[in-house]
């Protein structure tokens, strides 16, 4: 049997449906072995398979909706469910040892999800993620670069959605993602002092249990995957490229950073601080704001192989970033 | 294979019992070691086959159960005499195995009749608050009430995340094992030692050292569950949140009750037995005779009414949908009385052999007990373990706790508790909760580590811990 792109996918349609079917039938409240959306899951299995020294991890999974198969009361629906069940295992058992070389083979340039050129298919959308040092003047580049593509630009504003969201308040919670404004530190800083144990209570109701930080990160997360199905634009941080990555969302990432001397005399300017201060509050600035990018994505921010396209700003400015993003964009994304 | 060969292999086996049975020019009433064979091979069978071959395990765990318990009794009974192999399994099964079978069985319905709905996503904040309070709700419904009460809670506040077994195996330490030493109810080896004279309060001696545990254990978990759960998220996995503020219900409530009926039930196995109301004039506790020295007693009795009669009432009174919510099946329950018959039957030498040469082990120090009765209460039921280590100390006739056995010193006394409740999280099969939990875990979409795997979990979490309570504790 040759299996190929199409075959896999069918394969790991029939194991999330089988999933699916299983706890629809058991109507059980305690969770399922594949918890994503069925194209998410789909497209998760197909590299798995494609990964030859994970597919034992694929037999364990599908080893746990047998454990929970064989629990159907109903002898009609476990056996029908067990007949798929024994039919998946197999064409598993069937596959080729050297099936991810084969794979790779036939259809490597349409399988590398980490080309650029030809990444938007027909009716998606655009979606310029950018993350930025402060003090790189990355924020004067998004907005510009929004107002060349004639496309949205957000930032702050996903926030306050998220806050209408949560039906929180803006003086209860302060915009941990936010790298734009240095108070932002400092807010942070302070917010959780003084709290009564009501207040913590109806925190912790609000957020699910979660830290707040976390519930704010989920729900930005949900935001920014509605938003990518709806319209163009460009996103500043929040760590939009690896969420959009995890969610299969085409997108363009880009990372702009300048030499810390000449940031710090940029925020010397902008903020009007002494040179150590300035230097003091990049640093903080920095800590954090990777602290935050490692803690939701498990990568290193600001490492080059993550995003497609890394900038100096100091080497460029501001209108030469721009146009360099926008030629980027137009000659290999579009 | 397996499948084709096993008959072959237990028709072989069965037939190499026999001739040893015949063979065997020993001792009448003496256990030789080799008898323990039958046990180490059930253990390895747990262990080995759900890795090897878990559909063929899965189908044939009452007939590997059946040849193993067979390869003791038929040797047992070559020594012993068929009438002594009789009595033998009689009074492990109706004794030591119906009783727990029986409490098992009903904290798992009448638990699985209680039901948790809402969208409290599971986190390590949550998470470590969760096992804090059935840590200490262990020493109030007993370690099997408080696991059996939680563990679907728990599934279902971190379904939402794809990384969840590490919370399984903490709660089998924390919930299963060490929240039951405060008091009798936590675990059955406490409730022999009330019975025998230690006083119902006096377990909760043992809180600084529940507490250094709880402590250090959280501790890890947190950092585990934590490095986890930024894995999970970094991976796109999030709980649904979509709507605004928590909504938490709790269906079949009232179950409660039958839960405390369980508990009281299990008090009163342990306080009935020393009233003269249940004893005859040699002082024996009163009961049905079965065979030989073997009798069902009253007090047994009595619990098991109690526990059958508040599993029954909680399924009259409760809908069925609060079950399927709770995915209630059989199949974890099965498993446990399948497994743990084999268990106690071929245990039967290896008790008898600690029993044998418990006094002249040499165990004489507090560090020594800690260790002797937890090592071996990993593998063996801890209660009997802990009687024997109990006796041992008793005949030492130094000063101390005072028990109908003799005075015990209080570390010593301490150093056996904690060793019995304690290392019972160290393996699978160490305490009946663990293989519950277990199960339980495995109905529903999260993959256990292996026998060995556990064990793995256990030297590298609990062993220290349990070092370091050796050295402050029991020095």
């Amino acid at each position: 049997m040759e299996y190929d792109k199409k075959k896999l996918e069918e394969i790991a349609g029939r194991i999330y449906d089988l999933d699916a079917e299983v706890y629809r039938v058991l109507g059980s409240g305690l969770g399922r072995v594949f918890n994503g959306s069925r194209e998410s899951t789909i497209r998760d299995l197909v590299r798995i398979m494609l990964d030859q020294p994970k597919v034992h991890y694929l037999r364990s999974e599908l080893a746990l909706i047998g454990n929970m198969a064989r629990t159907i009361t109903s002898k009609a629906d476990r056996s029908r469910v067990m007949t798929e069940y024994n039919n998946i295992l197999k064409l598993l058992d069937n596959m080729p040892t050297n099936f991810a070389i084969d794979i790779l083979d036939q259809h490597a340039a349409e399988l590398n999800s980490s080309r650029l050129s030809g990444r938007f298919a027909e009716g998606q959308h655009l979606i310029v993620c950018i993350g930025r040092t402060y003090g790189c003047a990355g924020t004067d580049i998004g907005f510009a670069l929004a107002d060349k593509l004639k496309i949205n630009y957000y930032d702050s504003e996903i926030f306050a959605e998220v806050l209408e969201r949560l039906e929180a308040e803006q003086d209860e919670v302060c915009d941990r993602a936010s790298f734009a404004h240095h108070q932002n530190l400092n807010q942070s800083l302070g917010i959780d002092k003084d709290r009564t144990l009501r207040e913590r209570i109806r925190e912790f109701n609000r957020y699910h249990g979660l830290p707040k930080e976390d519930a704010i990160f989920f729900n930005q997360s949900d935001l920014i995957c509605e938003m990518a199905k709806k319209e163009d634009f460009i996103i500043m941080g929040r760590c939009a490229d690896v969420i959009l990555t995890n969610h299969h969302i085409p997108h363009v990432s880009i990372f702009i950073n300048a030499p810390f001397e000449l940031r710090a005399r940029r925020v010397m300017e902008t903020d009007n601080l002494t040179y150590k201060g300035a230097c003091k509050l990049l640093k903080r600035l920095d800590r954090r704001h990777r602290a935050y990018y490692e803690f939701y994505t498990g990568r290193k921010w600001g490492t080059s192989v993550n995003y497609d396209l890394c900038i100096n700003s100091a080497s460029y400015g501001i209108d030469g970033s721009v146009q360099l993003i926008e030629r980027v964009i137009n000659q290999h994304a579009r | 294979m397996l499948k084709k060969l096993f008959p072959l292999l237990a028709v072989l086996a069965v037939t190499a019992a026999l001739c040893v049975a015949i063979l065997d020019t020993g001792e009448a009433g003496v256990i030789p070691f080799w008898m323990c064979i039958p046990f180490a091979g059930l253990l390895l069978s747990i262990a080995i086959f759900p890795v090897v071959c878990p559909h063929w395990w899965e189908r044939s765990q009452p007939a590997v159960v059946a040849l193993w318990s067979l390869l003791f009794l038929i040797p047992y009974a070559g020594r012993m005499g068929f009438g002594g192999a009789v009595e033998t399994v009689l009074d492990c099964i109706v004794n030591d195995y119906l009783t727990f079978i029986v409490l098992l069985f009903g904290l798992f319905c009448v638990s699985g009749n209680i039901t948790l709905e809402g969208d409290l996503a599971g986190s390590p904040r949550v998470n470590v608050v969760l096992l804090l309070l059935g840590t200490l709700m262990s020493s109030c419904v007993g370690t099997t009430g408080a696991s059996m009460l939680m563990v679907r809670p728990m599934i279902k506040m971190n379904a939402w995340r794809k990384r969840r077994r590490h919370i399984m195996v903490f709660f089998i330490f924390l919930i299963s094992n060490i929240g039951g030493c405060l008091t009798p109810i936590g675990d059955p080896p406490l409730l022999m030692g009330f019975t025998r004279g230690v006083p119902f309060f006096w377990s909760l001696r043992l809180f600084p050292v529940m507490a250094l545990n709880t402590a250090v254990l959280l501790f890890i978990f947190f950092w585990v569950d934590m490095r986890n759960y930024r894995k999970d998220i970094a991976q796109g996995r999030k709980p649904d949140i979509s709507k605004p503020g928590t909504e938490i219900h709790i269906r079949g409530l009232h179950n409660l009750v039958f839960l405390v009926m369980i508990v009281a039930a299990v008090i009163l196995s342990g306080t009935l037995p020393t009233l003269p109301a249940f004893q005859n004039a040699e002082g024996q506790v009163l009961g049905i005779h079965i065979f030989g020295e073997v009798t069902l007693t009253f007090p047994a009795m009595i619990e098991i009414a109690i526990i059958l009669l508040a599993t029954l009432l909680s399924f009259k009174t409760t809908d069925v949908s609060v079950r399927k919510s709770n995915h209630f099946t059989w199949g974890a329950i099965q498993e446990v009385a399948v497994l743990f018959i084999g268990i106690f039957i071929t245990m039967q030498p290896a008790l008898m052999l600690l029993k044998t040469y418990g006094a002249s082990l040499g165990i004489t120090t507090a560090f020594q007990m800690f260790w002797a009765t937890g090592a071996l209460s990993s593998f063996l039921d801890n209660t009997p373990t802990y009687l024997v280590f109990f006796t041992v100390a008793a005949a030492e006739g130094l000063s101390g706790v005072a028990t109908s056995l003799g005075q015990i010193p209080v570390q010593m006394l301490m150093a056996i508790s904690c060793g019995a409740v304690f290392m019972g999280a160290n393996t699978y099969i160490g305490n009946a909760p663990n293989f519950m939990v277990k199960a339980i875990s495995d109905e529903n979409g999260i993959l256990m580590p292996s026998f060995f795997g556990y064990l793995l979990w256990s030297l590298t979490c609990l062993v220290p811990v349990f070092l370091l309570d050796a050295l402050i504790f029991f020095r």
